[in-house]
Parts: structure tokens; C-alpha cells; sequence
């Protein structure tokens, strides 16, 4: 069985600036995969690239198993992708933003209505669902946004700090949504550069200029590193700019 | 196909829940054709004109009096001294003047030619014409009444098809060929790059729709709404004005749907070319300014200098217009309009053609 993310000396540059640069990394299959690194370090890149909306420049990379260079539309249907600005539209209701997915996903209308109760259910969508979502606050657009992503039941969701902007207490509940997700054998991608959350991940990746730093299990990276949690190790790691696997 | 039903339907719950665009789509169609109905007016009627008689006889009277039946002209006496008959034209209290020379009637009794003087305020090039051929037609006339020997060949015209030359004739059909262009162009582009830079279009592209759905989609809900609005301007310009209707409705808006393959591949092609919305707004403004400027909406093709009435063959909205002019007011039929068809024809296949391969499903 393919991976569910495996990408091979993976580049990208815009002109001179190199991006992404040769990153080579695996993603199991159920996993909740952590891409961290510092603003700039080419984490939204990445996804980009594994999500079909960006063509890599150089290197290879396979996403449940389709090559992202000539199947991107295939690799659409797979993935969900929760992107770092709120991409709902913002003078919709929140049902309606969600058929509106769930069709344009091929959803019928008996599935979409039984999928949207679902949702609801699951991420305690219940109150704000029939709101204009442009009035609503931060935390309840992110929930809704992440229905969007998951309407079609994809295997993996890209999401591209979701949590930005988000009060802390309200992160957690965000992420308990995730972790129930992933108990589902779903698989997780996701960007941050906020290292409390980075210690929910079963791996992570650090980014620094386009190059991975450090990959491994949180514990396993800090211990490696001889610092007393994931913040110190990356900090470090940054600093230094040093390169080396945990 | 249900993917291109849910984003037309998103568009339209989009456009009906933002007030300043309903009142853009529904509301600018219905001043327009006012604005420019009654505003634009190329009839030129009672003209001030100044009257110097120094002959001050039974006979420069009567000459004198024949420029003031019909709506032509209006004769104002001047208070102002022939010597500073400009003064009056700078001021604007004349368009012309009509100078009648002492000796007058007295070189017309004894049968030597005699002269008036007819001055015009030239600034407007199109009503001084109409004005000097006016008072042609009323000099000749008053020397077949006065001097009935000679043997007059009278000339009968016969216009046709807007006898009584009212611009409003001519101009709202016009009106109906910009409308479908600035409201598609712009709202199509538009839609496209507000998408963008709010980043739903990032969103739609990672979802397995189609690219023909995603244009499909993108475009339909314009289309429909370019046909709402000129059917507007139609039933206000046939209901309010008056307008004659002659040929077939259907075979307007069956071409009016091909030509709108050009102006939502133009709005595509913008919306591809623009990041942000000023970008797409000073784009799709241009645009509109320059095909409607070169279409012979308001100058007649015929008056512009040779190299610009050769760029104004790469202008479809040139044969739009008179497709519309040709129907509405003529009953032009498609035998008559081919070669305006064909044209449309190319220019749609073309311009929708590479706005389509250009548009991209990637970033």
C-alpha cells in the first residue's frame, strides 16, 4: 500500500528564490503529521504542491498513491485542503457554503443533507450554521471551514495553519476535533508554527529555508536534542540552522 | 453538471444578498437608457439666432420671418452692435446670425443679386452643418416664391426608417450592445479575481470540479444577468420612447448570446491577467471606454480618420452594434447581417477559445 504522503527531493522556486528545497519525506497512512518552521520557511508552498495547485520545479511526489505532476485531479478528489486564509464565502450562510461544496464534491442531495446533520453533529456545527459566516467569530468560521474540507469523507486533509488568529482556549477544542478525525483513520497534514500544538502531532517536520532541519516524533526530537520540550528544540534547531534528523 | 448549478445558484444568492450590486445590475440599465434617451440628443431644434436687419424692408421682413416658421430657428433681436457680433457667440446668446444688408429689397427689385449674411458658431461641427442646411433649404425656398421664373428642380426625399431623425432611434439600440458588454465584462472579471483575492478560488480549485464546470459556472450566472438587462433596455426603449421594434426578437438575442462568447472571454482573460479588483475594474474600464469609443455607438464609423476606422475592424463590438441597429431598427434578417455575423462568429470562437486555455485550475 502507497503511502499516504511521499515526496522526493520535492522543489519549487519562484525566480530566484527557492521555496521548497528538496524535501524528501513520508506520511503514513491515519498519521497527524506536524510541517512546522518559521513564516517564509515554505510550508504553504509544500502544500500547495501536494495539492495540485502548484507544479513542483523539480523532484517527484505521490499523494495516496497519484503522482503530483499529471494527476492532480485525481489527487482532488482524495484530499481535503483548509487553507491559512478562511475560504468560505463570507456572505453565504454556513449551509449553504456546505452544499455548495459538497455538490461541486458530487455529493447528491440525500448524501449532502445527511452529511451536513453528520458534521453538525461532529463539530457542534448546530448554532451557527444558519449565520451569514463573514459575522462569525474567528474559532466558528475555522469549524465551519474544516467541514467544508471534510465533506467528501477525503483520506487526507492539508491544513495550512488553521489555528492562526484563534484564541488559545479555543485551539484545543479545535484540535480534539482533529484527533477525533484522525481516530477515524483520517490523515492529517498540518502547518503551524505554534509548538504546544506541534506536541499533538505523531511526527513532525521541521522547515527551515526550504530545507527539512529535523524529522521525527516530538519526544524523540527533544530528547535527541537534550531540551526540555519541542519549543527549545526548535528554537534551537532554527538558530543553528543545522541540519540533522531526530 | 450539478457542480456548474451549485456555483451558478452561489452567484446569483451572492448577487441578490449584496445591495450596491443589485442596484448596479437593475438599477444602471434603467439610467442609462434615460440618461442618454433624453441627454444625448443629436436633434438640433430652435436655434437661438440674431437677426440684423438694416434694410428694414417689407421684403428682408418677410425673409426674416420665413426663418421663424417651424422649429428651426428662434430669432432673438440683438442688443449687441454688428460690430461686436462675436461677443453674442462667445456668450452664447446666438448660434447664428443673419445679416441683412441695407439695399436689400432694393437690389432684388431691380433684378441684381443680393446678399445675406449667415454667421454660425462652428464649435459643435455636427449641429453648425445641420443649422447651415437648414437655412439653405429656407433661402431656396424663399427664392422660388419671390423669383418664380426660373425652373426649380425640387428634390423629394424619402428617409427611411427613422423619418423623423430621432436620436433616441439610434441610440438605444446602441445602448442595449454596451450594456451586454460593460455589465459582462465587468462583473464576470470581477467575480473571478474578488474570488481570488478572498481566496474561495484557491478552495474551489483543490475540489475534482471540472475546468469546463468551473468556467461554465463562472460565466452562465453573467450571461443570464447581460440578458436580463438588455431586455430592460429593450421594454423601457420600446415602452417609454416609443422605440419601433421591427425585426426579430429572436434572432437579436441569439446573436446577442454569440457575441457574449467575446465579452465573457475578455472578462476571463482580464480576470487571469488581474490580482486584485482595482486591477480587474481599471482593465475591464478601459476596455469598455475603447470598444465603445471605436463602435460607432456615438461617431459614426465613416468620420474617423482612415487608420482608425481600420482598428475598429478588430472591434466586435463594432458589428454588435450594427447587428442591434440593423434589427431593431431596419428588420435585418440574417441574410443581410452575415458578414457582421461571421465576424462575431471568429471573434467569439477566438477570444473564448484562449481565455479558456489560459484559465488554469492551478495557482
Amino acid at each position: 500500500m502507497p503511502k499516504a504522503v511521499e515526496t522526493r527531493d520535492l522543489t519549487r522556486a519562484f525566480g530566484d528564490f527557492i521555496a521548497v528545497d528538496h524535501v524528501s519525506l513520508e506520511v503514513d497512512h491515519g498519521e497527524i503529521f506536524g510541517f512546522l518552521g518559521p513564516n517564509g520557511a515554505g510550508k504553504t508552498t509544500m502544500i500547495r504542491m501536494l495539492c495540485g495547485l502548484l507544479k513542483p520545479t523539480s523532484g517527484s511526489g505521490m499523494v495516496n498513491g497519484f503522482d503530483i505532476a499529471n494527476q492532480a485531479e485525481e489527487i482532488k478528489r482524495t484530499i481535503g485542503y483548509m487553507s491559512q486564509r478562511f475560504s468560505l464565502y463570507g456572505d453565504l450562510t454556513g449551509e449553504q457554503n456546505l452544499k455548495f461544496y459538497g455538490t461541486v464534491y458530487g455529493l447528491n442531495s440525500r448524501q449532502l443533507r445527511a452529511r451536513i446533520d453528520e458534521l453538525t453533529d461532529q463539530l457542534d456545527l448546530g448554532v451557527f450554521i444558519d449565520r451569514i459566516t463573514g459575522s462569525l467569530p474567528v474559532g466558528w468560521r475555522q469549524r465551519l471551514a474544516l467541514a467544508a474540507a471534510i465533506i467528501h469523507r477525503p483520506a487526507i486533509v492539508f491544513l495550512d495553519e488553521p489555528t492562526a488568529g484563534v484564541d488559545p482556549g479555543y485551539r484545543r477544542t479545535f484540535w480534539e476535533l482533529l484527533y477525533r478525525l484522525a481516530d477515524q483513520g483520517t490523515t492529517l497534514f498540518v502547518t503551524t508554527h505554534y509548538m504546544d500544538e506541534a506536541e499533538f502531532c505523531r511526527r513532525v517536520c521541521i522547515m527551515h529555508q526550504g530545507k527539512p532541519i529535523a524529522t521525527g516524533p516530538p519526544h524523540e526530537l527533544v530528547d535527541a536534542h537534550g531540551e526540555k520540550n519541542l519549543e527549545a528544540t526548535f528554537i534551537k534547531l532554527i538558530t543553528q540552522g543545522a541540519t540533522g534528523t531526530g | 453538471m450539478r457542480s456548474i448549478l451549485a456555483l451558478v445558484r452561489k452567484e446569483f444568492i451572492q448577487v441578490f444578498r449584496d445591495p450596491v450590486m443589485l442596484r448596479l445590475i437593475f438599477v444602471s440599465p434603467i439610467i442609462q437608457v434615460f440618461l442618454l434617451g433624453y441627454a444625448v440628443n443629436f436633434d438640433v431644434k430652435l436655434i437661438p439666432m440674431a437677426l440684423y436687419d438694416f434694410d428694414r424692408s417689407q421684403l428682408s421682413r418677410d425673409l426674416a420671418r420665413s426663418f421663424s416658421v417651424g422649429d428651426y430657428f428662434v430669432i432673438e433681436s440683438p442688443r449687441i452692435p454688428l460690430q461686436r457680433i462675436e461677443d453674442g457667440f462667445k456668450q452664447d446668446r446666438y448660434r447664428v446670425a443673419l445679416v441683412i444688408p441695407e439695399g436689400f429689397s432694393e437690389r432684388v427689385r431691380t433684378g441684381r443679386p443680393a446678399e445675406v449674411g449667415f454667421w454660425v458658431d462652428g464649435t459643435n461641427a455636427n449641429s453648425a452643418g445641420i443649422a447651415i442646411g437648414y437655412a439653405g433649404t429656407i433661402v431656396q425656398r424663399f427664392n422660388e416664391r419671390h423669383l418664380p421664373t426660373r425652373i426649380p428642380i425640387e428634390m423629394r426625399q424619402k428617409i427611411l426608417y427613422n423619418p423623423e431623425g430621432r436620436s433616441v432611434y439610434f441610440m438605444v439600440p446602441g445602448i442595449v450592445a454596451t450594456l451586454l458588454t460593460t455589465i459582462t465584462v465587468m462583473l464576470t472579471s470581477m467575480a473571478i479575481v474578488r474570488e481570488r483575492e478572498v481566496g474561495t478560488l484557491e478552495q474551489i480549485m483543490v475540489t475534482p470540479i471540472s475546468k469546463t464546470a468551473l468556467i461554465l459556472g463562472k460565466t452562465i450566472p453573467f450571461a443570464i444577468l447581460g440578458f436580463l438587462e438588455i431586455s430592460a433596455a429593450l421594454a423601457l426603449g420600446t415602452a417609454w420612447f416609443r422605440i419601433p421594434f421591427i425585426g426579430s426578437k429572436v434572432l437579436l438575442y441569439g446573436l446577442a448570446l454569440i457575441y457574449l462568447l467575446t465579452a465573457l472571454g475578455v472578462g476571463m482573460l482580464i480576470s487571469t491577467l488581474c490580482r486584485t479588483q482595482q486591477q480587474a475594474m481599471f482593465f475591464g474600464w478601459f476596455f469598455t471606454l475603447f470598444t465603445i469609443l471605436t463602435s460607432g455607438f456615438v461617431t459614426p464609423i465613416e468620420n474617423m480618420p482612415s487608420i482608425v476606422q481600420h482598428i475598429t475592424l478588430a472591434n466586435p463590438l463594432r458589428y454588435f452594434i450594427k447587428i442591434v441597429r440593423g434589427i431593431m431598427m431596419k428588420g435585418a434578417g440574417v441574410g443581410d447581417l452575415y458578414p457582421e455575423i461571421l465576424a462575431m462568429v471568429a471573434f467569439g470562437i477566438i477570444i473564448f477559445t484562449s481565455a479558456s486555455l489560459t484559465f488554469s485550475k492551478r495557482l
